[in-house]
Formats: C-alpha cells, sequence, structure tokens
C-alpha cells in the first residue's frame, strides 16, 4: 500500500508517518555484517597467501640474483656447466609459444563463443558446452603425450613442405627455418598450449557475449544490420574488457604449461627465430632441470618463476592501456 | 533480464544484406562454424586415442588393485591413484572455490576501487601465470619441510593444487560477477534487502553459472595437475584413504611415470589411468552443471 | 613307522622325526642362504613405512627388491616413487628428512653438506649397471666398435656421417653407409647424462669439449628425448641415429649397442658382467664412495655407472632404523642375486661383504 505524504496533516486520529531515516531498520543486520566480514577475510586471506608465494620465491632466487648479477640476469646463455645462467633466451622463447598459442586459441573461442550465443539453434547449446568440458578435463600430461607420439611426425612433415615452399622469402625464410626432425619445436608447443587454453578462454567468452543487452543488438538489427554488423556493432564493443580478462587468463595459463610443453618442445635452450626449431620455455625447463638441480642452478630455476610474474604484470598492464586507449576512442567511460 | 547461459531471444532477426555485406556476414558465419569443428577435431582425436588404448586394461580389478610394486609388471591396478586423486582434488576444490568465490565477491561488491581491493586483484592476476612446478615448490617449502617425516599426504597436494586455482576462481568470479546488470542489484536493493541479501539472492544465481564454468575448468585443470604433486605427495603402491597422513599418489602421477617407460605393460597402465582420469573428471563437471542448472532454476523462480 | 610300538616308543619316534627335520631345513636354509639377512633373520618387524626417493636409474632394482622385500618383512612398507624424481631431488629430500632413505647417482656437492638436517650418513653402494651407446644404422648387422675419441667427436657434433674416417678406423672391413649422423640426448637434466659426459671428460680428455653436467649445451640439431624411453624412442624410430641410453631399457625397447674401448685398450660390449668387472678394477672407499668411469680392468665395460643409497647413521625412531638398516642389507644381500635378472649387474662380491659389515654397525 503506497503511502502519500499529506504536506497539511490534517487533525486526525493518525500520527504524522514516520520520517524514512531512523526508522525500524530491515531485518538480517547481524548475518549481513557476518557477510562482509566474510567477504573481507577472504580477500584478505587470499592476500596472504599470494603474498607467501612471492615471498618464497624471491628467497629462493637470491642465490641466483647475487650470482649472476642484476645485469646479466637476462643474458641470452644458459649454460650451468659454465656457470652461465641467463634467462633471456628462454623468456623470448617462452612469449613465442604464448604468441602462437593466443593467435590459435583466441579467433577459435571467439568463434566458438558467437556460434553458442549466436549461430548455433538452442538445442546444440549445451551439448557444445558438454564437448569444451570434455577438452578441459583433458590432462595436459596426457595432451603432450597424444602430440609426442601421434602428432609430431606428422607435424615434422608439414614443417618441411611449409620450409621448402617459403624459400627465397625474406622473412619468412627464417621464422619457417630448417624443421627439427622428429616434430619437437616451438611451433609444436604453440599448437599443444593453444589447445590447452581454448576451454577457459572460451567459457569466459561466451558468458561476456551472452550478457549484451538484447536492447542493444535489436539496436542494430532495427537499423537493418547483417548477422556479422550485428555482432561487430553491438556484441563487441560490449564485451571489450571481459575479452581483454580472457586473454590475460589464458596468456597465464599457457605461459604456466609445464608438462606438456616439456614433452614436446625438443628442449634446446638456444634462441632461435626458426619456429621450427626446437626450443624451450621457462616452465618446462624447471620440469626439466630441477630434478637434479643444486645451488645456483636451482635458485636461477626458482627465480624463473619470479621472471613469469613479471611477464604477466608487463603484458596485463599493456593489455589494459590498450583498453583503456580504446575506451577513450569510443567515448566510453573505462 | 534472464540468466547468462542462454541469452535472450531477440526478436528480430539479422537481415541477409546485399552484395559485399551479404558476403561479408556469411564469412563470418562460415569462419564461425569452422572454429567450432576446429576445436572438435583434436579434441576427438585424443579422446579416440586415449579410449583406445585405455580400453586395453580398463576393468572393475583395474580400478581397485594395488599399484604394482615395479613398472615390468604385467599385474596391478591404479586403485590407489583413484583414491589419492579424488582425495586430492576434492579437497583442493574445498579449500580454493569457497575462498576465491567470496574473494570475487568482496572484490566486485564491496572492495571495487580501493587500494586494498586493487592489491588482491594485482597479486591474482599475475599468480595465473606461475608454472604449477613452482606451486609445488612453495607448498613444499611451507608444508612438506617443516613436518619432515610426516610431510608428505594428500593435504599437502591439495594445498599445492588449491594455490594454483585460487588465482583463476578469483579472476573468473570477479568478471562473471561484473556482468551482472546494476539495475538488478538496485532493484533488490530498493525493495529493503540487506546487501549480503542481495548478493546471494540476486546476483550470485545471476552469475553462478558463469562462476561455476570457471571453478570446473580450474578443477580439471588441478586434476591432471603432476608437477606440483610430485614434491609433496610421495608414493604409495596401496590406496591411503587419510587425507591428513601418509604419503599417497594420484592418477596424473601415474600416467607420466608409466607413459615415460620401455615396458609395454606399464604403457597400457598409464593410459588406463588417463582414461579413468577424463572419466572421473567428466563425471564430476557434468554432476556440477546439473546441480547448477537446478540452484539457478529455484532461487530466481521460473525461467533457466 | 611300526604301528605297533607302545605311545613312549611312538613319542621317541615322533621326536626323532621332528629333530631330523629340522636339522634338513637349518641345513638346507644356510645351504640355500633364502634367510633374511641382517641380525634379526627371521623376526618380523613391527608394522613401519620408510619413504625413499631419487634417481631413476637403480629404480627397476629397487622396485624389484621392493617386491620381494615385503615377502621378507611383511610388516615393512618401502615406498619409492614412479619416477624416481632424480638425484638432485632425492638428495635434497633425504637432507631435509622429508624421506628416511635415498638414492643418487652422485655424491653430495661439498657446499650442499652442511645442509644435511639428519646428521652423519652413509653412502651405500647397491647396484651398477653399463650405460649404453645405441645406435640405428641400416645395414649394419655386427656390433660397431666406438674409441672414446671418436665417441666424444660424435656427440659434439664434429663428425656428421657414419662413414667418417674416424668411424671406419675403429670399425676395419665394416661397410659403413653415408647416412646422417641424429644425435639422441636428454631433455631434461640426469645422472645418466652426467656419468656419459664424466666417462667423456675423463677419457677423451681434450678432445672432448662440452663438459660435464647433468645437462650439457648439446650441438644444434640434436634431439632431446624425456628420460632414458625418450631417448630409446628416438633411436628406434630415426635412421642414423646414436643415443646413450641406461643397459636396462635399451635391451627393453630391443636396441643395437655398440663395444666401447676400455682403458686397457679392450672393446667390450656392455653386459652385467662387465659391469662388476669395472667395479672391481676400482676401490670402494671407507666411505663407500667409488668411480667406475673408465675402470683400468681389462675385462671392463668403461661406462658403467655408479649409484648409492643415502641412509642416516641414527634414527630419532627405533622402528625406523630397523627397517632402513633391515631394508638396506636386504639389497646388498639376498636381493642381489635377482640383479642380472633384470639388467642390472650386482657388486662384487668383495664389496656386498664389507658393506653389510658397515651397516650392520652403522645404523641405529
Amino acid at each position: 500500500m503506497t503511502q502519500v505524504l499529506d504536506p497539511a496533516p490534517a487533525a486526525s486520529a493518525s500520527p504524522p508517518p514516520p520520517p524514512l531515516v531512523g526508522g525500524p531498520k530491515p531485518p538480517g543486520l547481524l548475518a549481513d555484517r557476518v557477510f562482509r566480514v566474510l567477504a573481507v577475510l577472504a580477500a584478505v586471506m587470499v592476500l596472504v597467501v599470494l603474498g607467501l608465494i612471492i615471498w618464497v620465491l624471491l628467497d629462493n632466487s637470491l642465490e641466483w640474483i647475487r650470482t649472476e648479477g642484476l645485469g646479466s640476469l637476462f643474458s641470452l646463455t644458459w649454460e650451468p656447466s659454465n656457470g652461465k645462467y641467463g634467462a633471456g633466451a628462454l623468456m623470448i622463447m617462452t612469449l613465442m609459444v604464448a604468441g602462437i598459442a593466443l593467435l590459435i586459441s583466441v579467433p577459435v573461442s571467439v568463434g566458438i563463443a558467437l556460434f553458442v550465443t549466436e549461430v548455433a539453434p538452442r538445442r546444440l547449446r549445451l551439448p557444445i558446452v558438454f564437448v569444451i568440458d570434455l577438452l578441459a578435463a583433458i590432462p595436459s600430461v596426457v595432451f603432450g603425450l597424444w602430440v609426442l607420439r601421434q602428432l609430431a611426425a606428422p607435424l615434422a612433415d608439414l614443417y618441411a613442405s611449409v620450409h621448402d615452399a617459403v624459400q627465397g622469402i625474406p622473412v619468412l625464410e627464417s621464422i619457417f627455418g630448417d624443421p627439427s626432425a622428429s616434430g619437437l619445436a616451438i611451433m609444436t608447443a604453440g599448437i599443444v598450449v593453444g589447445i590447452m587454453i581454448t576451454p577457459i578462454v572460451t567459457a569466459i567468452t561466451r558468458e561476456v557475449f551472452a550478457t549484451c543487452p538484447a536492447s542493444q543488438k535489436e539496436a542494430t538489427l532495427a537499423m537493418g544490420a547483417t548477422r556479422w554488423e550485428m555482432i561487430r556493432g553491438a556484441i563487441f564493443p560490449h564485451s571489450r574488457s571481459g575479452l581483454v580478462a580472457a586473454v590475460i587468463i589464458g596468456f597465464g595459463r599457457a605461459v604456466g604449461e609445464t608438462i606438456a610443453v616439456a614433452l614436446v618442445i625438443g628442449s634446446s635452450q638456444t634462441l632461435t627465430e626458426n619456429l621450427f626449431a626446437p626450443g624451450d620455455t621457462l616452465a618446462s625447463i624447471i620440469a626439466n632441470q630441477f630434478g637434479e638441480a643444486s645451488g645456483v642452478q636451482r635458485s636461477a630455476l626458482i627465480g624463473f618463476g619470479l621472471v613469469l610474474l613479471a611477464i604477466t604484470i608487463v603484458l596485463g598492464a599493456i593489455a589494459r592501456a590498450v583498453l583503456r586507449r580504446s575506451n577513450r576512442r569510443l567515448g566510453v567511460a573505462a | 533480464m534472464t540468466t547468462t547461459m542462454v541469452p535472450p531471444e531477440a526478436t528480430l532477426r539479422p537481415r541477409k544484406g546485399t552484395g559485399r555485406r551479404r558476403f561479408r556476414s556469411a564469412l563470418a558465419t562460415a569462419l564461425i562454424v569452422l572454429s567450432f569443428v576446429l576445436a572438435f577435431i583434436p579434441l576427438l582425436f585424443v579422446v579416440i586415442y586415449v579410449v583406445q588404448q585405455g580400453l586395453k586394461v580398463f576393468s572393475w580389478d583395474f580400478l581397485t588393485s594395488d599399484l604394482p610394486f615395479s613398472q615390468r609388471s604385467v599385474e596391478g591396478g591404479i586403485g590407489p591413484a583413484v583414491v589419492g586423486t579424488i582425495l586430492i582434488t576434492v579437497g583442493a576444490t574445498v579449500l580454493a572455490v569457497p575462498l576465491g568465490v567470496m574473494g570475487g565477491i568482496y572484490l566486485n561488491e564491496y572492495g571495487k576501487t580501493s587500494k586494498f581491493a586493487a592489491l588482491v586483484r594485482f597479486l591474482s592476476e599475475i599468480l595465473t601465470g606461475v608454472p604449477s612446478i613452482v606451486m609445488g615448490l612453495f607448498i613444499y617449502t611451507f608444508w612438506v619441510l617443516p613436518r619432515a617425516a610426516d610431510g608428505f599426504s594428500a593435504f599437502a597436494g591439495s594445498l599445492a593444487l588449491a594455490c594454483l586455482m585460487l588465482p583463476v576462481v578469483i579472476r573468473t568470479s570477479e568478471e562473471m560477477l561484473k556482468l551482472v546488470p546494476h539495475e538488478l542489484r538496485e532493484g533488490s536493493l530498493a525493495l529493503g534487502s540487506r546487501k549480503s541479501r542481495t548478493i546471494r539472492t540476486v546476483v550470485l544465481p545471476h552469475a553462478a553459472p558463469g562462476i561455476v564454468s570457471g571453478a570446473l575448468l580450474a578443477v580439471a585443470r588441478a586434476a591432471g595437475e603432476t608437477a606440483p604433486l610430485l614434491f609433496v605427495i610421495g608414493a604409495t603402491q596401496t590406496a591411503n584413504w587419510s587425507w591428513l597422513h601418509g604419503s599417497n599418489t594420484a592418477l596424473s602421477v601415474q600416467i607420466f611415470g608409466n607413459a615415460n617407460s620401455p615396458f609395454i605393460s606399464a604403457q597400457e597402465r598409464a593410459f588406463g589411468a588417463a582414461f579413468t582420469l577424463i572419466l572421473i573428471v567428466f563425471i564430476a563437471t557434468t554432476l556440477a552443471r546439473i546441480v547448477t542448472v537446478i540452484y539457478t532454476r529455484r532461487t530466481s523462480g521460473a525461467g533457466g | 613307522m611300526p604301528e605297533e610300538a607302545g605311545p613312549s616308543m611312538q613319542r621317541r619316534h615322533r621326536v626323532t622325526r621332528l629333530v631330523t627335520a629340522a636339522a634338513v631345513t637349518a641345513g638346507l636354509v644356510a645351504a640355500l642362504g633364502i634367510a633374511p639377512a641382517g641380525a634379526q633373520k627371521t623376526k618380523a618387524l613391527p608394522a613401519t613405512t620408510i619413504n625413499g626417493s631419487g634417481a631413476t636409474f637403480p629404480q627397476g632394482f629397487y622396485d624389484e627388491c621392493r617386491a620381494s622385500f615385503k615377502e621378507v618383512q611383511p610388516n615393512l612398507t618401502v615406498n619409492y616413487p614412479n619416477p624416481g624424481g632424480g638425484s638432485g631431488k632425492g638428495r635434497q629430500e633425504f637432507a631435509d628428512q622429508v624421506t628416511q632413505w635415498g638414492a643418487s647417482d652422485a655424491a653430495y656437492p661439498s657446499a650442499d653438506l652442511s645442509k644435511i638436517k639428519g646428521g652423519s650418513f652413509l653412502y651405500v653402494p647397491t647396484v651398477t649397471a653399463p650405460i649404453t651407446v645405441s645406435y640405428n644404422v641400416s645395414g649394419v648387422t655386427k656390433p660397431l666398435k666406438f674409441t672414446a675419441a671418436t665417441l666424444a667427436k660424435i656427440f659434439q657434433g664434429d663428425i656428421t656421417t657414419w662413414n667418417d674416417a674416424a668411424i671406419a678406423a675403429d670399425n676395419p672391413g665394416v661397410k659403413l653407409p653415408a647416412t646422417k649422423i641424429t644425435i639422441a640426448r636428454r631433455s631434461d637434466s640426469s645422472g645418466t647424462t652426467q656419468n656419459f659426459t664424466g666417462y667423456l671428460t675423463k677419457a677423451a680428455g681434450s678432445v672432448w669439449k662440452l663438459g660435464t653436467g647433468s645437462t650439457v649445451t648439446w650441438p644444434e640439431g640434436s634431439q632431446g628425448g624425456n628420460g632414458n624411453p625418450g631417448v630409446s624412442s628416438i633411436v628406434k624410430a630415426t635412421d642414423g641415429a646414436i643415443g646413450y641410453v641406461d643397459y636396462s631399457d635399451a635391451k627393453a625397447t630391443g636396441l643395437k649397442f655398440g663395444a666401447v674401448q676400455n682403458s686397457a685398450g679392450t672393446f667390450v660390449i656392455p653386459s652385467t658382467a662387465a659391469a662388476t668387472a669395472a667395479l672391481e678394477g676400482v676401490s670402494l672407499s671407507a666411505d663407500g664412495l667409488y668411480d667406475p668411469l673408465n675402470s683400468p680392468n681389462p675385462r671392463a665395460y668403461p661406462i658403467t655407472a655408479p649409484t648409492w643409497l643415502l641412509v642416516y647413521a641414527k634414527y630419532a625412531d627405533a622402528n625406523t632404523a630397523k627397517a632402513v638398516q633391515a631394508w638396506a642389507e636386504y639389497l646388498v644381500g639376498p636381493c642381489q642375486k635377482s640383479a642380472r635378472n633384470i639388467d642390472y649387474a650386482p657388486l662384487p662380491k668383495a664389496w656386498a661383504k664389507t658393506t653389510l659389515s658397515r651397516l650392520e654397525s652403522g645404523i641405529s
């Protein structure tokens, strides 16, 4: 029942209505306070755990930092038997693998998300979700083994054909250079990781696309847009920040992937621009060499964990700067 | 406004357009369908490969027998590894998901732009990139080492996997909560609900499918992780049902150890274990999605 | 037995039978040595679990012995992870007292000795085995011969084809094809790499330029495999490949391996007998360490890898001490005879005896 405020209080029996502030409070104050405290506690615990991890990493990498010296921490030579512990070559090759993985995974994930939300008949949506779930259920070691045993040899042939095809073209010739005989290469690792990060990037992207308001979509359609124009005009602008988050999470997973990469990348720590040659990444070299390492080498391998943190920070900052730029251009509040 | 998984049906249909516009739209549609097929292909091959190899040894006996002592042995099964994987993964989920979702709630509903929230957000984001092996090392240093002989345990494994899962669960929960329209929150608050009630009855159900998706993916990844467990759970031949005490083993570790063996019996065991792991994770994921659909339907009234 | 005999006569016969049976059994037991080793010959120890970890090289032998040890001491559980984790990890976990015993293919670097929390410990030699030089060259049926210098040049990339003059000089009369040599090596760090490169440093001197270590910088174009089986599969699949593989893995994969020239000048094919001979040619120091690489014994296979069990001299828990002692004594005692069946080489008998007495007095 609505209360109509009577500016001229009648001289009747009913007293003036109580003011809206300071009146009886809605029930559940204690529960609300408890919930809020729980949420804050959760955030504090998270902070403590994450902070501890970083502290332990720092503590254990000190030996490496002191021995190698800040200047040559990122040198291109990793030769523990000669006392050289540079992270540079591995960093660059890690970025190469992650780059290939994102190049493969992001378009495919966006495509799948669009397929689920816009193109596919409604009945197909749940089965498709199950298919993506199944992909996520496959352990990374199994993926690595499958690629090693079944895919590596055909990939070696593919690399040989591509290499022959680009003979004579200046830049492409060195990127698609002399292929590794067994198919174990940077490109192979990129492919494996790309497949493996697809489920999480798809899941986030799908959710982001699905929450695009119908009003925005209908606005474009009302102006006679085709399906693609509707996607470009309504869905993409709405989804930019969510997409960036998806890409960052995917990148994080890509650089952190350990065992699958270790199995298929060929383990060569010499920096090369040839994607068809064997290489190594920060995560996979930790997995391969930690079991036998001691002293400075062990400290260096832990330090690689720190380097990966730094890489993720830098990429996150870049991605958010790009987002702010495009927001400004579109006149959208950040 | 309806829940996330099924987008509101646009009552207008896209026009086909003419000429170049039509071509571009058709091309886009074709590429979209192609990308789905592309994702499907490796999945198909891997699953077929694992099923083919795994079914050679898969049986009830295989699932319940103890692990053989030696790789060259033709007897034995992976019973202890199944027990270990379940203990470790369920434990990790219990540790990481409630904490992560509450953390996400804090970040999006309470903390928002405060410095503290910014710090938590920053740390969560950068820790999504830490290799799993480093988390194993962290738990070895912090938990296993002080306990010396009593250090190895399934609980230590759960801790390591929970550290891996936490940043991802927090980040995805926050993103999903961000997608809930403000009008929903304001409507609930205007009706006199407290903030916590609004979160519990309006925001969470709306974001639930997305949050559950993110959590399930984190759990699936954790179940398949090998490297961190190698540092913290030790080894055992017989099933160890104790979460807190005694070394344990896991399916992922057994896959890794046996696949790299020259003996055929060991390789077959590896694929049997792989098949079992995929089966367990897939069943768990499906169950969780069914539960989510029921929960969402019940709390948001009519409509899924 | 006469059934008409009286009760006391029957009792005496029964006693006689029992005594005879006991004597015969004791005689058999003594003769066949099937009693478990150690002072407590058949006394069952109370339920204890002892965890170990470390080298993958001796893993096959330790796994086999853990299985048979369970029948000797049913209450004891000896755990070893699959895969072992690596010598470095084994040493680390033993030093941290997270495990009760360890397995390592190399001694502690001196810088790490101060970090060992449990006090004084013992290096216990247990078993050994050859590291083969396995290859896949079509058309070559008889085992090839390799000198240390040739091996060094092949593995550092100086020799690139099979019909190179150096290989031909080692193998007079053998027709070698012009196939390109593909080097198969480890992608993960390993004690096997350390021992193989250690041998090349010792035997080939200045010819070998890549140094020694659990990882070295292999020449470009070399193929990395994960674990011994990884290297074996590369060798098996690639025509012209050559790699270093543990004896048991090479045999299990069915690879062909060559004869290597030892320091006495003889070309020796890898075998368990030749590995034991390598140990016999060097001395076992009082603390248990030894170096069999490039052994001077003329029957020795020069690339024989050492490995040790790590045990503490003192354990806080008496049951753990007894369990570790029983396990170590079992490995060096009764289980030695299982080694050959699974392609490992037992210790020389004198070494086993010395080590056994060290263990009997050494652990408390």
